[in-house]
């Protein structure tokens, strides 16, 4: 038999970077010992923690996780711009895993396979890149399944953050996954979303059961739907379509992300905070060609008998977001 | 590498020709090394174009390159996607493809100015303007680009839509139309699945398919699906779609709302186009303008871009939809780096052709980094009419809204276009007095084809500024037009009806005369749009619709609306409260349609009153019991099938039926089914092949005695004994394998029985099976008892090993007989790892594959004997030889097996050493659609073959055998992606004579 069609979303086959999970810094993140000027203050972290708290901590590697808000996110990079620059003391990695249309399910992340195996990828992947923080942002797409869709939400989010928090077999204490779970930005006023009151009503009852997950599994959590300002001018400045972000929304957004870690961005100017934002949204696309690369299927996938010989390319992108996300820090400590 | 003696004679004899002709080598994909210098003067000289018609060049590099789609915009601009990144960006390089507009301002027929109107794009492979912009595909979204300050360049930049796939960058969204009602349509191809968030849901679409979207509510469904590479797409002037494909074969296809083709997921029927045996089409575009001779209006141009030609097609009106006849070609280049693949018709009334001028086509074949790859040129040329008057230019922005209506009556397809795009540009409130005037002016006359064509304009323009107010919606015209002596017009109503079903008053009702209507045009359409709409009185329509007589897509409109309703109709039959006009057929139907056993107590109730029911209707009730029934409802049928009176016929489609749903969904009949034991012998054919087969699916132990007897009894017919043998082989093998393994070594026996005995004694006794295979195997027999022989071990779990371990502690098997086993193994698409190096080793240690060592040299050599010394009529003697098994498995102008791709015109679209590499090395390039999949069942079956469709219950396969197989979903264990079905090494036994023969042949077919 050859083998079987297993392999593809493993193609991240590069070394976790060891550097990050030294153990000087892994144990002032276990200590809660502050290591800069910006950190929250001790008792927070070392006391248990209030309810949906979070925080981050120097060598924190990041992943963002969700549908098409996280995965535009990662082509804007204004959240991540600004957790990077309101932390200009740590060194932080970030990698977006956003998927349009995904579910806490992994819908969108079968490719030629069920969601099931898309979601079994996800998993291998988050056990290589190893990250010592999740964002979770879902829920949106699954409210349109109505009251319905309740339960089944509840049991397989609280599933997702089990799965994301399990220690690999091969690694009985492994660094922890602190889990950040996010909810969707309420449906905003729009020409193509005439009815999004109506719509949030629904969305309202998923937002509670993501804050009951967050709380059942000692999770932090970004309130988006509670905390999302109203539009203070034409009602689609935070959205064009109701759905999706405008900058000015995924900059709303942001501002509730650091408020809800209580932390502030610098003084910078905006053409500062600009240059690091274009610097992260050009890593971010250097990663999505890695972890996500066109031409899959002739790559890794059943016709990599014709051009599987090119996917020795794809690695060649990590030494790229190695050295993008390095300007990033670059560009912050100059702001510093 | 060494080959067998045949092959190496046959190489050094290669060598021979090659140094002595010194002739270049052939044009292919991977060898190609005579690439054509790119001076467009040159190319246009290497076409030769159909009479009438004249090629000027409009736009070359360095003005433009690559392009990808070509769309012109009101003001008779050309807009140019491009690509330099395709097919993979690498890593390092920036994303900077472009999108360019072309303009013609003197003109003269040639690009004068051209402005990029944006770049850092990522393989945007459409552009269309519209909206104040352009819409334009990059990769895995949908930009919509403008410019606001009025530099020509866009400055604004939206994602519209995002989450499409991008696993194949030829595959990603293409061919974007405006459709007549104002929305964009545009295309996605097999390998791409999408999950796309609009402010309604998540829209998924898994394979091939045409997309629908109104970018105004961000509406988006999916219109129709199931192409491989669904490259072409035009509405005829009456909203119809035409739609074309790079890979699926068949030509031309229609379109309409919920259509289904031949790589649709999850859908257990598809449809086919119109000219199957077509080679790979790419764009289409319809005649469609004054400019243009009389006799081609309302022809089709698509690309045939393999084979370097623009090709022709003429359609006529054929049952619910239309037929189409291929025509000559308008060009064909001797140029390999000609790649015609989009078309539009232009603003003087010319052919448009994108010319993405490439010596290297696609990216599975050719290596993505390959240095023949040309990133730098590309062409858009222009086909004009002789002698006869161009069409005066006009932009479109520059009119009022009453000349752009009056635009909408004229005879030309891009006037017409272009007038609606102008009109949804503008305020929508000026737009509908004018429009309400226009249409108020049509009111007076009758109905009558031409009038009725722009009414259905004007009804399509209150479509597109509709913003959902009851005031929009034009009731009168609406009705007008469902009346219309047009059948075309009557339909396209129909489907308008949809969009605004919410606000008319009882819009079922006003579709109902449409399921009766004289046109299956208008009956498609009324009931795809009540299965849009929806509910019980939509369901009784669509069901009424049997009564009449259907053709293919009419027959499939109906099943998929019954389908798609099934959740209406399901509970109002079993509540009684479903008006079927008296007419049991039409629930029938339904029930067929959605396979499910949910209203089957109404089916048992029916067949309570018998005696009402005409036989027509009683066998198909019986019929639907016995394939979706509980067991205890097929007991009911199961019963009527052995009654003696029961007809023998009648009784044998029933346990047909019966079996059929074992295996589908494993249900048996209840209680002891020893009764059908007298089937057994009642006429000795087709009813007792049945009976017996349900001996063994059954597992009936209490008939096999019975069974034994009929399988070695030597007076009955070969087939039958056949069937019992099979059958003692599905029974426990505690009952009948003894008797099996006599029948396996019986000499007296014909070979063909004793394989029989040999396959059913595989699964419980796989070595005494062996050793019967090579005991057989060293007498040579017929070449199908060998395939038979080989394919039962090849087919389990473990199989091959066994019959290796038989053969190699038996007397060595005649050579022909092992190479033949080397091929049949090759082509089942699973490594065996035991059994190919042992028959390798007894073939005396020499791979019989004869093309291992063949080089580029060698093949291109080949080549140039081929087009020299082969003859194409004894080719087609060898074609047809039973020993090649070509015939098994190809086919030819209809004639021939589906398991491997249509060679109709195998020889228009490939270059010779792409054939002779085909041939030679038949895994290397497996097209799309024939990619194998290997599946390992609970019961360890081994079953390899090409998907043909797949729901969530079953998956068919079409095995190298040309067998349909259904595998329930629940039977399998593994999955895994095989290699080709195409045995290797067949054309061993060929000389070099015969193989330049053969190749001569295929390489013909289709010029």
């Amino acid at each position: 038999m050859p083998p079987l069609m297993s392999t593809h979303c493993l193609s991240l086959v590069r070394p976790v970077r060891k550097v990050l999970l030294a153990m000087p810094l892994l144990a002032a993140a276990a200590t809660g010992i502050a290591t800069g000027p910006m950190r929250l203050n001790a008792a927070e972290t070392a006391a248990p923690a209030a309810q949906g708290s979070w925080h981050l901590t120097d060598g924190d590697r990041v992943v963002f996780l969700g549908e098409g808000f996280i995965e535009r996110e990662g082509q804007q990079g204004i959240l991540e711009t600004a957790l990077v620059a309101s932390h200009p003391d740590m060194a932080l990695e970030f990698r977006n895993l956003g998927w349009n249309g995904d579910t806490v399910w992994a819908e969108s992340r079968g490719v030629f396979d069920s969601p099931a195996e898309g979601y079994r990828r996800l998993m291998s992947l988050m056990q290589e890149l190893r990250p010592s923080v999740t964002f979770v942002a879902y829920g949106r797409n699954e409210s349109y399944a109505g009251e319905a869709g309740l339960a089944r939400f509840r049991e397989q989010l609280t599933q997702l953050c089990s799965d994301l928090t399990r220690p690999a077999a091969d690694e009985p204490t492994p660094p922890p996954n602190r889990l950040v779970l996010v909810t969707p930005p309420p449906f905003l006023p729009a020409p193509t979303c005439p009815d999004a009151d109506t719509r949030n009503v629904m969305l309202a009852e998923y937002a509670a059961v993501i804050r009951e997950v967050a709380s059942a599994n000692k999770a932090g959590l970004v309130d988006l739907f509670t905390a999302f300002p109203k539009a203070d001018g034409p009602s689609t400045r935070f959205s064009v379509d109701g759905l999706h972000l405008t900058p000015a929304g995924y900059w709303a957004a942001a501002r509730i992300f650091l408020k809800s870690c209580d932390h502030t961005l610098p003084a910078a100017s905006d053409r500062e905070i600009e240059a690091i934002r274009t610097l992260v949204a050009a890593k971010n696309e250097l990663f999505f060609h890695r972890w996500r690369p066109a031409n899959e299927t002739y790559l890794f996938l059943f016709r990599r008998h014709e051009q599987g010989n090119n996917a020795v390319e794809i690695p060649q992108f990590d030494p790229l977001v190695e050295d993008a996300e390095a300007k990033v820090r670059a560009a912050v400590a100059a702001i510093r | 590498m060494q080959g067998t003696l045949s092959r190496a004679a046959w190489a050094v004899s290669l060598s021979a020709v090659f140094s002595l002709t010194g002739l270049s080598p052939a044009r292919a994909q991977r060898d190609l090394t005579d690439i054509p210098e790119p001076d467009p003067v040159a190319e246009r000289a290497a076409m030769t174009v159909a009479d009438g018609y004249e090629v000027t060049l409009f736009a070359a590099d360095p003005m433009i390159a690559k392009p990808l789609q070509i769309n012109f915009d009101p003001q008779g601009r050309l807009w140019v996607s491009s690509s330099k990144v395709y097919p993979q960006i690498q890593p390092g390089e920036i994303a900077n493809d472009t999108v360019t507009i072309l303009e013609d301002r003197d003109g003269d027929g040639v690009a004068d100015h051209h402005t990029v109107f944006a770049d850092g794009l990522l393989m945007p492979t459409a552009v269309l303007p519209g909206d104040g912009g352009a819409y334009v595909a990059n990769s895995t979204e949908m930009l919509h680009l403008a410019d606001t300050d009025g530099d020509g360049k866009a400055d604004t930049r939206r994602v519209i839509l995002a989450g499409f796939g991008a696993e194949d960058t030829h595959h990603i969204l293409h061919t974007f139309r405006w459709g007549p009602d104002a929305r964009l349509f545009f295309n996605q191809s097999i390998y791409i699945h999408s999950h796309v968030e609009t402010p309604s849901g998540v829209k998924r679409l898994n394979g091939g398919g045409i997309w629908r979207f109104l970018p105004r509510t961000l509406a988006l469904d999916v219109f129709a699906r199931g192409w491989v590479n669904p490259w072409g797409h035009v509405f005829d002037p009456h909203g119809r779609s035409l739609v074309t494909d790079g890979a699926g074969g068949e030509g031309i296809y229609y379109g309409f709302p919920g259509a289904a083709y031949q790589t649709a997921v999850g859908t257990p029927r598809i449809l086919h186009g119109m000219n199957p045996g077509s080679p790979k089409y790419c764009g289409l575009e319809m005649i469609d303008g004054p400019h243009l001779p009389d006799d081609a209006q309302g022809t089709l141009i698509t690309h045939d871009f393999r084979a370097n030609r623009v090709s022709h097609f003429r359609l006529s009106e054929s049952g619910s939809g239309f037929a189409s006849e291929k025509l000559g070609e308008l060009i064909h280049s001797s140029r390999v780096t000609f790649r015609p693949i989009d078309v539009k018709m232009g603003p003087d009334g010319a052919i448009y052709v994108a010319d993405w001028y490439n010596p290297i086509i696609q990216h599975g074949e050719v290596d993505f980094r390959d240095p023949r790859r040309d990133r730098e040129h590309g062409r858009i040329w222009r086909i004009t009419a002789k002698d006869r008057p161009l069409t005066d230019r006009v932009d479109y922005t520059s009119l009022s809204n009453e000349e752009l209506l009056g635009h909408l009556s004229s005879a030309s397809g891009y006037d017409r276009d272009m007038a609606r795009r102008g009109l949804w540009s503008r305020d929508p409130s000026d737009v509908r007095v004018a429009r309400d005037r226009w249409a108020a002016s049509l009111a007076g006359v009758g109905s009558d084809p031409e009038v009725d064509r722009l009414r259905l304009e004007a009804l399509w323009l209150a479509q597109a500024i509709d913003r959902g107010s009851q005031d929009d919606i034009d009731l009168p015209l609406l009705k007008q037009l469902l009346a219309s002596s047009d059948a075309r017009c009557r339909a396209a109503a129909a489907r308008v009806s949809v969009d605004w079903a919410d606000r008319l008053e009882d819009p079922v009702a006003m579709l109902a005369p449409g399921v009766d209507d004289t046109s299956m045009l208008v009956r498609l359409e009324t009931v795809r749009a009540l299965a849009a709409i929806g509910g019980l009185q939509a369901a009784e329509l669509v069901l009424h619709a049997v009564d009449h007589e259907r053709d293919d897509a009419l027959d499939y409109a109906i099943w998929l609306a019954a389908r798609e309703l099934e959740s209406v109709w399901q509970p109002a039959v079993l509540a009684g409260s479903f008006d079927d006009g008296g007419r049991p057929e039409r629930v029938l139907f339904a029930i067929q349609a959605s396979q499910s056993g949910a209203t089957i107590p109404w089916v048992v109730q029916l067949l309570n009153n018998r005696s009402q029911l005409t036989p027509a209707v009683i066998a198909e009730a019986e019929n639907a019991i016995a394939l979706y029934g509980t067991p205890e409802q097929s007991r009911l049928v199961f019963d009527v099938a052995v009654d003696r009176a029961t007809p023998f016929e009648r009784a044998e489609a029933l346990l047909g039926s019966l079996l059929t749903a074992t295996a589908t969904r494993g249900t048996v009949p209840a209680g002891d089914l020893s009764g059908l034991a007298h089937l057994l012998h009642t006429d000795g054919g087709p009813l007792s092949v049945r009976a017996v087969e349900a001996v063994g699916v059954w597992g009936l132990t209490t008939l096999v005695e019975p069974v034994q007897v009929l399988a070695a009894d030597a007076d009955r017919p070969d087939w039958l004994q056949e069937a019992a043998i099979k059958a003692l082989g599905r029974l426990p093998a505690d009952a009948s394998a003894s008797s099996l393994a006599a029948l396996a070594d019986d000499a007296t026996l014909t070979p063909g029985l004793r394989a029989a005995a040999i396959e059913a004694l595989v699964a419980s006794q796989p070595e005494a099976a062996a050793r019967a295979a090579a005991a057989l195997l060293a007498t040579s027999p017929a070449e199908p008892v060998q395939d038979r022989l080989y394919r039962s071990f090849l087919s389990r779990r473990g199989g091959g090993d066994r019959l290796a371990d038989a053969l190699a502690s038996s007397p060595a098997l005649p050579r022909d007989v092992l190479i033949r086993g080397l091929a049949i193994a090759s082509g089942t698409g699973v490594e065996q790892p035991r059994l190919t190096p042992l028959l390798e080793s007894l073939a005396k240690g020499e791979s019989p594959v004869t093309t291992a060592a063949m080089t580029a040299g060698d093949v291109a050599a080949f080549a140039a004997f081929v087009a020299e010394a082969g003859n194409a009529e004894r080719g087609e003697a060898l074609y047809r030889l039973e020993k090649l098994q070509c015939v098994k498995c190809h086919r030819v102008r209809r004639e021939g097996g589906r398991v491997g791709p249509d060679l109709t015109a195998i020889g228009a679209s490939s270059p010779l050493d792409y054939v002779i590499d085909s041939v030679l090395h038949p895994a290397k390039n497996v097209k799309e659609g024939y990619n194998t999949l290997v599946v390992l069942t609970a019961d360890g079956r081994v079953i390899t073959g090409i998907p043909v469709s797949r729901t969530e219950d079953e998956l068919v396969l079409r095995t190298a055998e040309d067998k349909v197989v259904s595998i329930r979903t629940s039977d399998i264990d593994e999955e895994s992606p095989g290699a080709t079905l195409m045995p290797q090494g067949l054309i061993d036994g060929l000389s070099r004579q015969e193989l330049a023969d053969l190749v001569r042949y295929l390489s013909e077919l289709g010029r």
